[in-house]
Protein backbone atom coordinates (compact mmCIF):
# COMPACT_ATOMS: atom_id res chain seq x y z
CA UNK A 1 0.00 0.00 0.00
CA UNK A 2 1.24 3.77 -0.60
CA UNK A 3 -0.12 6.79 0.58
CA UNK A 4 0.59 10.33 -1.25
CA UNK A 5 -0.57 13.72 0.22
CA UNK A 6 -1.29 16.33 -1.57
CA UNK A 7 -2.93 20.20 -0.09
CA UNK A 8 -5.40 21.40 -2.56
CA UNK A 9 -6.91 24.48 -1.84
CA UNK A 10 -7.34 24.21 2.17
CA UNK A 11 -8.28 20.00 1.82
CA UNK A 12 -5.32 17.44 1.93
CA UNK A 13 -6.02 15.00 -0.10
CA UNK A 14 -4.73 11.18 0.67
CA UNK A 15 -4.45 8.75 -1.99
CA UNK A 16 -4.05 5.15 -1.15
CA UNK A 17 -2.91 2.67 -3.84
CA UNK A 18 -2.45 -0.70 -3.70
CA UNK A 19 -4.04 -3.51 -1.25
CA UNK A 20 -5.48 -2.24 1.52
CA UNK A 21 -4.81 -5.30 4.00
CA UNK A 22 -4.88 -5.48 8.06
CA UNK A 23 -1.22 -5.29 9.35
CA UNK A 24 1.20 -2.21 10.96
CA UNK A 25 0.91 -0.23 7.33
CA UNK A 26 -2.34 0.51 8.57
CA UNK A 27 -1.67 2.74 11.33
CA UNK A 28 0.59 4.72 9.27
CA UNK A 29 -3.17 6.26 7.48
CA UNK A 30 -4.37 6.16 11.16
CA UNK A 31 -1.59 8.74 12.00
CA UNK A 32 -1.85 10.43 8.34
CA UNK A 33 -5.83 11.67 9.88
CA UNK A 34 -3.95 12.54 13.22
CA UNK A 35 -1.36 14.59 12.04
CA UNK A 36 -3.92 16.17 9.69
CA UNK A 37 -6.21 17.37 12.80
CA UNK A 38 -2.93 18.52 14.99
CA UNK A 39 -2.13 20.60 11.82
CA UNK A 40 -5.14 22.09 11.75
CA UNK A 41 -5.88 20.24 8.01
CA UNK A 42 -9.54 19.32 8.95
CA UNK A 43 -10.83 18.71 5.70
CA UNK A 44 -9.58 15.29 3.98
CA UNK A 45 -10.70 13.74 1.18
CA UNK A 46 -9.46 10.50 0.63
CA UNK A 47 -8.91 9.15 -3.07
CA UNK A 48 -9.35 5.36 -2.87
CA UNK A 49 -9.01 5.38 -6.76
CA UNK A 50 -6.44 3.09 -6.99
CA UNK A 51 -7.35 0.65 -3.90
CA UNK A 52 -6.87 -2.75 -5.82
CA UNK A 53 -8.17 -4.59 -2.37
CA UNK A 54 -9.59 -3.70 1.07
CA UNK A 55 -11.43 -5.62 3.95
CA UNK A 56 -12.75 -4.61 6.82
CA UNK A 57 -9.24 -3.58 8.69
CA UNK A 58 -9.52 -0.63 5.86
CA UNK A 59 -12.92 0.17 6.69
CA UNK A 60 -12.36 0.19 10.58
CA UNK A 61 -8.89 2.92 9.69
CA UNK A 62 -11.32 4.74 7.26
CA UNK A 63 -13.89 4.93 9.90
CA UNK A 64 -11.43 6.04 12.75
CA UNK A 65 -10.43 8.90 10.64
CA UNK A 66 -13.77 10.06 10.39
CA UNK A 67 -13.99 10.26 13.96
CA UNK A 68 -10.80 12.19 14.71
CA UNK A 69 -11.63 14.33 11.68
CA UNK A 70 -14.83 14.86 12.85
CA UNK A 71 -14.21 15.75 16.61
CA UNK A 72 -12.04 18.33 15.34
CA UNK A 73 -14.77 20.25 13.31
CA UNK A 74 -13.32 18.89 9.90
CA UNK A 75 -14.91 15.80 7.86
CA UNK A 76 -13.36 12.99 5.85
CA UNK A 77 -15.00 12.54 2.85
CA UNK A 78 -14.23 9.60 0.38
CA UNK A 79 -13.29 9.75 -3.56
CA UNK A 80 -13.05 7.25 -6.55
CA UNK A 81 -14.13 4.34 -4.48
CA UNK A 82 -14.14 1.24 -6.76
CA UNK A 83 -17.71 -0.48 -7.24
CA UNK A 84 -16.09 -3.63 -5.04
CA UNK A 85 -15.14 -0.82 -2.42
CA UNK A 86 -18.24 0.85 -2.63
CA UNK A 87 -20.11 -2.19 -1.82
CA UNK A 88 -17.98 -2.96 1.13
CA UNK A 89 -19.67 0.39 2.33
CA UNK A 90 -23.07 -0.49 1.44
CA UNK A 91 -22.89 -3.65 2.95
CA UNK A 92 -21.53 -1.93 6.29
CA UNK A 93 -23.96 0.72 5.74
CA UNK A 94 -20.81 3.18 5.94
CA UNK A 95 -22.78 4.84 2.69
CA UNK A 96 -25.19 6.27 5.63
CA UNK A 97 -21.85 8.48 7.24
CA UNK A 98 -19.75 8.81 4.10
CA UNK A 99 -20.20 11.56 1.40
CA UNK A 100 -18.72 9.55 -1.75
CA UNK A 101 -17.57 11.68 -4.77
CA UNK A 102 -16.78 10.47 -8.24
CA UNK A 103 -15.36 14.09 -9.65
CA UNK A 104 -12.54 15.65 -7.48
CA UNK A 105 -13.71 18.65 -8.21
CA UNK A 106 -17.09 18.19 -6.76
CA UNK A 107 -15.54 16.70 -4.30
CA UNK A 108 -13.39 19.62 -3.35
CA UNK A 109 -16.47 21.99 -3.73
CA UNK A 110 -18.34 20.28 -1.01
CA UNK A 111 -15.50 20.96 1.23
CA UNK A 112 -17.15 24.79 0.97
CA UNK A 113 -20.35 24.35 1.07
CA UNK B 1 -14.90 -39.13 -7.64
CA UNK B 2 -13.08 -38.74 -4.70
CA UNK B 3 -12.21 -34.52 -4.12
CA UNK B 4 -9.59 -34.22 -2.03
CA UNK B 5 -9.22 -31.47 0.56
CA UNK B 6 -6.44 -29.10 0.29
CA UNK B 7 -5.00 -28.06 3.66
CA UNK B 8 -3.30 -24.17 4.80
CA UNK B 9 -1.68 -23.66 8.01
CA UNK B 10 -1.23 -20.44 9.08
CA UNK B 11 0.31 -19.03 11.90
CA UNK B 12 -2.28 -16.37 13.72
CA UNK B 13 -0.20 -13.26 12.39
CA UNK B 14 -1.73 -10.72 10.37
CA UNK B 15 1.54 -11.00 8.25
CA UNK B 16 0.21 -13.65 6.48
CA UNK B 17 -3.28 -12.14 5.27
CA UNK B 18 -1.74 -11.00 2.15
CA UNK B 19 -0.20 -14.32 0.82
CA UNK B 20 -3.51 -16.19 2.15
CA UNK B 21 -5.70 -13.48 -0.04
CA UNK B 22 -3.47 -13.95 -3.29
CA UNK B 23 -3.63 -18.05 -2.56
CA UNK B 24 -7.16 -18.40 -1.79
CA UNK B 25 -7.69 -15.92 -5.64
CA UNK B 26 -5.26 -18.58 -6.91
CA UNK B 27 -7.40 -20.90 -5.90
CA UNK B 28 -10.82 -19.82 -6.91
CA UNK B 29 -9.18 -19.22 -10.33
CA UNK B 30 -8.01 -22.93 -10.43
CA UNK B 31 -11.95 -23.41 -9.49
CA UNK B 32 -13.00 -21.24 -12.81
CA UNK B 33 -14.40 -18.43 -10.41
CA UNK B 34 -15.31 -15.81 -12.37
CA UNK B 35 -12.37 -13.06 -12.23
CA UNK B 36 -14.69 -10.06 -11.26
CA UNK B 37 -15.58 -12.50 -8.00
CA UNK B 38 -12.16 -13.06 -7.02
CA UNK B 39 -11.53 -10.23 -4.75
CA UNK B 40 -14.67 -10.81 -2.86
CA UNK B 41 -14.05 -14.62 -2.55
CA UNK B 42 -10.57 -13.26 -0.88
CA UNK B 43 -11.95 -11.10 0.99
CA UNK B 44 -14.82 -12.85 2.40
CA UNK B 45 -12.09 -15.89 3.18
CA UNK B 46 -9.41 -13.67 4.76
CA UNK B 47 -12.28 -11.69 6.94
CA UNK B 48 -12.81 -15.27 8.65
CA UNK B 49 -8.93 -16.23 9.25
CA UNK B 50 -8.47 -13.34 10.71
CA UNK B 51 -11.07 -14.01 12.75
CA UNK B 52 -10.27 -17.06 13.81
CA UNK B 53 -6.81 -15.58 14.74
CA UNK B 54 -8.47 -12.87 16.60
CA UNK B 55 -10.90 -14.85 18.38
CA UNK B 56 -9.83 -17.97 18.85
CA UNK B 57 -6.14 -18.40 18.96
CA UNK B 58 -6.03 -14.51 20.47
CA UNK B 59 -3.44 -13.58 17.93
CA UNK B 60 -0.61 -15.76 19.65
CA UNK B 61 1.61 -16.61 16.19
CA UNK B 62 2.44 -19.89 17.71
CA UNK B 63 -1.63 -21.04 17.30
CA UNK B 64 -2.33 -22.13 13.94
CA UNK B 65 -5.48 -21.35 11.95
CA UNK B 66 -6.14 -24.22 9.55
CA UNK B 67 -8.08 -23.27 5.96
CA UNK B 68 -9.17 -26.52 4.23
CA UNK B 69 -10.66 -26.16 0.51
CA UNK B 70 -12.23 -28.39 -1.59
CA UNK B 71 -13.39 -27.79 -5.45
CA UNK B 72 -16.52 -30.22 -5.83
CA UNK B 73 -17.83 -29.64 -9.86
CA UNK B 74 -20.27 -27.00 -8.66
CA UNK B 75 -18.51 -25.22 -5.49
CA UNK B 76 -15.56 -25.26 -3.45
CA UNK B 77 -16.11 -25.69 0.33
CA UNK B 78 -13.94 -24.16 2.78
CA UNK B 79 -13.18 -25.13 6.49
CA UNK B 80 -11.57 -22.20 8.49
CA UNK B 81 -10.96 -23.76 12.19
CA UNK B 82 -8.58 -22.25 14.71
CA UNK B 83 -7.32 -23.91 17.97
CA UNK B 84 -10.46 -21.61 20.51
CA UNK B 85 -13.94 -22.63 21.37
CA UNK B 86 -15.07 -19.30 21.17
CA UNK B 87 -19.01 -18.78 20.61
CA UNK B 88 -19.22 -16.48 17.51
CA UNK B 89 -22.35 -14.84 18.96
CA UNK B 90 -20.64 -13.56 22.39
CA UNK B 91 -17.63 -12.46 20.34
CA UNK B 92 -19.43 -10.69 17.36
CA UNK B 93 -23.09 -9.59 19.78
CA UNK B 94 -23.21 -6.55 18.01
CA UNK B 95 -23.85 -5.48 14.66
CA UNK B 96 -21.88 -2.95 13.25
CA UNK B 97 -24.14 -1.79 11.41
CA UNK B 98 -26.68 -0.51 13.42
CA UNK B 99 -27.02 2.75 15.28
CA UNK B 100 -24.03 3.98 17.13
CA UNK B 101 -22.05 0.59 16.72
CA UNK B 102 -21.79 2.14 13.00
CA UNK B 103 -19.03 4.28 14.02
CA UNK B 104 -16.89 1.34 15.49
CA UNK B 105 -13.47 1.08 13.83
CA UNK B 106 -14.14 -3.19 14.28
CA UNK B 107 -16.02 -5.70 13.79
CA UNK B 108 -17.36 -5.81 10.35
CA UNK B 109 -15.69 -9.13 9.24
CA UNK B 110 -18.22 -11.57 9.49
CA UNK B 111 -20.89 -8.95 8.28
CA UNK B 112 -18.86 -8.62 5.17
CA UNK B 113 -18.03 -12.44 4.20
CA UNK B 114 -21.83 -13.02 4.96
CA UNK B 115 -23.01 -10.44 2.39
CA UNK B 116 -19.98 -11.58 -0.03
CA UNK B 117 -20.29 -15.72 -0.05
CA UNK B 118 -23.26 -17.12 -0.27
CA UNK B 119 -23.34 -19.38 2.80
CA UNK B 120 -21.14 -18.91 6.08
CA UNK B 121 -22.34 -21.00 8.99
CA UNK B 122 -19.99 -21.14 12.46
CA UNK B 123 -19.56 -24.53 14.26
CA UNK B 124 -17.82 -27.04 15.93
CA UNK B 125 -15.00 -29.96 15.36
CA UNK B 126 -15.22 -33.14 15.93
CA UNK B 127 -12.82 -32.54 18.79
CA UNK B 128 -14.87 -28.91 19.93
CA UNK B 129 -12.70 -26.13 18.10
CA UNK B 130 -14.22 -23.20 16.36
CA UNK B 131 -14.63 -23.83 13.00
CA UNK B 132 -16.48 -21.76 10.35
CA UNK B 133 -17.70 -23.43 6.28
CA UNK B 134 -18.09 -21.00 3.83
CA UNK B 135 -19.61 -22.19 0.58
CA UNK B 136 -18.88 -20.90 -2.71
CA UNK B 137 -20.85 -21.96 -5.88
CA UNK B 138 -19.68 -22.60 -9.17
CA UNK B 139 -21.37 -21.73 -12.34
Amino acid sequence: MHIKQEMKGDVLVVALSGKVIGGPELMEVKEVFQKAVDQDKNKVLLNLGKVSWMDSSGLGVIVSGHTTLSRAGGALRILNATKKIHELFIITKLITIFETFTDEKEALDSFGE
Amino acid sequence: MTVYPIELRLPSDVSVLEPLQLIIEAVGKSAEVEENDLSQLSVAVVELAKNAMEHGNKNDPEKIVTISFSIFPNRIRFLIDDEGSWEPEKALGFNPGEGKELLLTRGRGVLIARNLAKWVEFGLTPEGKTRVTLIWPLN
